[in-house]
């Protein structure tokens, strides 16, 4: 009651203070003069359009549109908050708005509710058939939840449909997933050509084109990817964490642990820590990673706190620098909503760690089925072969996670090398 | 008008009620207002730091004062300040305050409030930009406030809609502020300043804003077509509802009067009490929290007056008790024997003389002194918009309704005693009444000690 009254007090202020919104409103109202705009600007429109128009439900689309675009440029959460409010409005006004649902299909996946975000994409494909944007968010739902095949189906729709960023950027994963990484690299750059309506889709292209180098080992074309990712959205802080990787590929530790602190520092995102603390531990600063590897810990109640307990990346986390127990549970988890290669991948790691490691093994396998090339993929299913006693798989994974590029991680590719010479030693029992 | 505001209030409800734990800008947020004020000789900046969980787990490990020492210096590395075309530096004014207030799953949060001045003689052209904590997300403000001995016209708004970074607009179809840059132009004259209205109407009318005392108060209301006498209205009717809250008093003030066996006229008196204290005691609270907010937050000063209406509260009930016992060596009154007692004999019987203004004066204060967070949110909300004039007058209708609640529960118990005088009742338990009512009052008080104490350690 207080609070509220307070806030009715503010309100009353600013709206007795005479409101001119009205002014920007023709602008708005046409949202093709907003083509090339900025997020910034859009949301300014679509705000006043929203404004001017209350009960159509269609400016409420946009506007939560722009939100969600304003997350992936920012990281800033507390525009999923704004997108979700204005996400409800509008299908309260109308449950069968495309756009509306194509927010709440996206907004659902970003909260990694897979079945529930394919349950809205699907929605929205049956409200408007020729709309293509539901077939995106319809395409990660089913890859996330390993249903790759109905995925490949979706993707040849898709790009029939609309040759453009988002579908090759689309193909370009699933093609990874599958293995075939020259393709993969080949759908990224179509997709980069393609080009989009906000610098950060293009940015975030190339960021992606810049991590499929990486992983085949193309160092310099990597960092010339996120470079001109950088240049073309400043300050992009999955390009400066991809740099970073670089540098710690070279071997330059300071250079890479200086470049990931800075991400960390503006978007202190796990995966952003965890890169950060591994790469100290590779450079023998124990302390400091210890340090900056707790911050996940933090992040991981934070989440719990809001109801998200599901992680990919927490089990991995949990796996290698926490609990091996609380990370089976978590990726146990994972697996249960959305067994994907990933959550296989996850599971079968913390398995492992915590001391199962054939059935770890058999989780891995199911990581691998799809012929992913991952390196992280080979090097758990490799560990985890080797713990179970198979020699000869095992030093078949590990070596083919060095062999596209020798420094996949500063931490695990020495480790991989190691184990392959401790293998080639015969130092590892072969049992059973 | 008023419909929109209503509406709006509602959604806020229901967005409050949902996210009530999490920090509203999400938790990698870092939050800083700045407030400017020119006056003839300086220019003077209050630096607010609100900053979420993450960045302060981070921060760990660090003593509150190498937390506070860091934001020092990324406060004197950040703020530029450019008066007449020179940089001027920026010193810091005071120690500052630094306070971790709860955060969610059981991390903290920062709170830093530091000052700083810079003396230039008659400044003209003044340019501010506050470069702190470069490319992390969260709200972002500059807010103008009237300096003295200068008439200045502002770029940035002059309101704060989030109380000095306590509270953020909910609205889903604002964004945060991301306001970073300022200018004044600055003329001698008597404290006024001329500023955007809000923060999202920059290109709007602009508007005098101090000085206008309650003529503004009224000239917005003209503007404001009513809406004005619907807050008021609207804050007279809180104060009402406000007082049939648990712990506002009202068991203490029907028990008093049952115990003294006060009349229509001590229950007026009582409300009239409360009215006064409870709008002084705002006021008196608002003023120090003004004062103190140099080195003391508002939310621990709540504790301590909790704890002195608590100790007040027990002694009055026990000296209601003392002359309860006291009394109870006479004759039992009886409602038979009319005129029996010698003050006031048309009182049905009843004995009022252990009735003394101070007694009234004190229950009523010890009611009203109570501190009302909720009020003194409202005050400082309207301290901040620079709408002081509407703030207390919406203190004191709201005072009036917890008044006039009071007042008529304190009618109803006198009548209700009156009724029960003329019906054939068992001597015995209505002459124990008034000592169950002062024991009632000293448990009243007890609890609210009680309260009071665990939220001081």
């Amino acid at each position: 009651m207080a609070a509220v009254f307070a806030v009715a007090l503010v309100v009353f202020m600013l709206v007795n203070r005479g409101s001119r919104v009205h002014d920007t409103v023709s602008d708005a109202d046409n949202p093709a003069a907003l083509v090339g705009a900025s997020t910034d600007t859009r949301i300014k429109s679509f705000q006043a359009l929203v404004r001017a128009h209350p009960k159509d439900s269609r400016g409420y689309g946009l506007l939560a549109d722009a939100y969600l675009q304003k997350v992936r440029e920012t990281g800033d959460a507390s525009y999923y908050t704004r997108a979700g409010a204005v996400l409800h409005t509008a299908l309260r006004l109308n449950p069968r708005d495309p756009a509306a649902l194509t927010g709440a299909s996206t907004l659902a996946l970003a909260r990694h509710d897979f079945r529930g975000g394919l349950d809205y994409a699907e929605q929205a494909r049956m409200a408007a058939p020729y709309v293509v944007k539901p077939l995106g968010d319809i395409v990660d739902a089913q890859v996330e939840l390993g249903r790759y095949a109905e995925a490949r189906r979706t993707l040849h729709l898709m790009v029939d449909a609309q040759p453009n960023l988002a579908s090759y950027a689309r193909v370009s994963y699933w093609r990874e997933l599958h293995g075939d990484l020259p393709g993969a690299i080949r759908a990224m750059k179509l997709a980069v050509s393609a080009g989009g309506q906000a610098a950060e889709n293009v940015a975030y292209v190339q960021t992606l084109l810049g991590n499929l180098y990486f992983t085949v080992g193309r160092l310099d074309d990597s960092r010339e990817a996120y470079r001109t990712a950088l240049a073309r959205f400043p300050g992009y802080v999955p390009a400066s964490a991809g740099l970073a990787g670089v540098e710690a590929a070279h071997g330059r530790f300071s250079i890479a642990i200086r470049r990931y602190r800075d991400a960390v520092a503006r978007l202190p995102l796990p995966q952003y820590v965890v890169a950060l603390g591994e790469t100290e531990l590779a450079a023998g600063r124990r302390a400091a990673a210890r340090r900056d590897l707790a911050l996940v810990g933090a992040e991981e109640k934070l989440l719990q706190a809001n109801g998200v307990n599901t992680d990919v990346d927490l089990a991995l986390f949990e796996a290698s620098h926490g609990s091996p127990t609380r990370a089976v549970v978590l990726a146990r988890r994972a697996w249960a909503q959305a067994p994907s290669v990933r959550s296989a991948d996850a599971l079968g790691w913390a398995l492992t760690r915590a001391g199962r490691p054939a059935e770890g093994l058999r989780f891995g396998h199911r990581a691998l089925a799809l012929g992913s090339r991952d390196p992280m993929f080979l090097f758990h299913a490799g560990l985890s072969a080797s713990a179970a006693g198979r020699a000869g798989e095992a030093r078949a994974y590990l070596a083919r996670s060095v062999a596209l590029n020798r420094r996949f991680s500063p931490l695990y590719a020495p480790r991989a090398e190691r184990a392959l010479a401790e293998i080639a030693g015969g130092r590892l029992q072969v049992t059973g | 008008m008023r419909a929109r505001v209503l509406l709006i209030a509602v959604a806020l409800f229901a967005l409050l009620a949902a996210s009530a734990s999490a920090h509203p800008l999400g938790n990698f947020s870092i939050n800083h207002l700045d407030r400017l004020r020119v006056s003839a000789d300086r220019v003077d900046v209050t630096y607010i730091l609100d900053q979420a969980e993450i960045p302060t787990f981070q921060e760990r490990g660090l003593s509150s004062d190498a937390v506070l020492a860091k934001k020092r210096a990324e406060v004197e590395r950040g703020l530029v300040l450019t008066v007449n075309g020179a940089r001027v530096p920026l010193a810091v004014a005071g120690p500052g305050q630094i306070s971790f207030p709860p955060g969610q799953g059981g991390l903290k949060l920062t709170r830093v409030v530091l000052p700083l001045v810079a003396r230039v003689p008659g400044p003209r052209s003044v340019q501010f930009h506050d470069g702190t904590f470069p490319g992390r997300i969260g709200w972002k403000a500059i807010v103008a406030q009237p300096g003295s001995g200068t008439d200045v016209h502002s770029s940035v708004s002059s309101g704060d809609p989030t109380s000095g970074l306590r509270s953020y607009p909910k609205s889903a179809l604002r964004s945060p502020l991301d306001e970073r840059d300022a200018t004044l132009s600055v003329k001698p004259g008597n404290g006024s300043l001329t500023a955007p209205k809000g923060p999202d109407q920059g290109e709007a009318t602009t508007h005098n804003r101090s000085g206008d005392g309650f003529a503004g108060v009224f000239a917005d209301a003209a503007a404001g077509r009513g809406v004005l006498v619907f807050f008021l209205l609207a804050a007279l009717a809180w104060g009402a509802m406000h007082a049939l809250s648990p712990g506002h008093g009202k068991t203490m003030v029907a028990a008093y009067l049952v115990g003294t066996r006060g009349r229509a006229r001590h229950a007026v008196a009582l409300g009239a009490t409360v009215t006064v204290t409870h709008t002084m005691g705002v006021f008196a609270l608002g003023v120090v929290t003004l004062l103190l907010s140099q080195w003391i937050l508002p939310e621990q000063l709540y504790p301590w007056l909790n704890l002195v209406s608590g100790l007040m509260v027990v002694v009055i009930g026990a000296a209601v008790l003392r002359k309860r016992v006291a009394s109870s060596q006479f004759p039992v009154p009886s409602h038979h024997h009319h005129g029996h007692h010698h003050h006031h004999p048309a009182d049905g019987g009843r004995r009022s003389a252990d009735i003394s203004p101070k007694g009234i004066i004190a229950m009523g204060a010890s009611a009203g002194l109570i501190p009302c967070p909720s009020a003194l949110v409202v005050l400082l909300a309207a301290i901040a918009q620079h709408q002081i004039a509407l703030g207390l007058l919406l203190i004191t209708m709201f005072s009036l309704g917890l008044a006039a609640t009071l007042t008529g529960l304190g009618l109803v118990v006198v009548y209700a005693n009156r009724l029960t005088s003329r019906i054939n009742m068992s001597g015995r338990l209505v002459a124990a009444l008034p000592a169950v009512s002062a024991l009632v009052i000293v448990g009243a008080g007890c609890v609210l000690t009680a309260h009071a104490v665990p939220q001081l350690v």
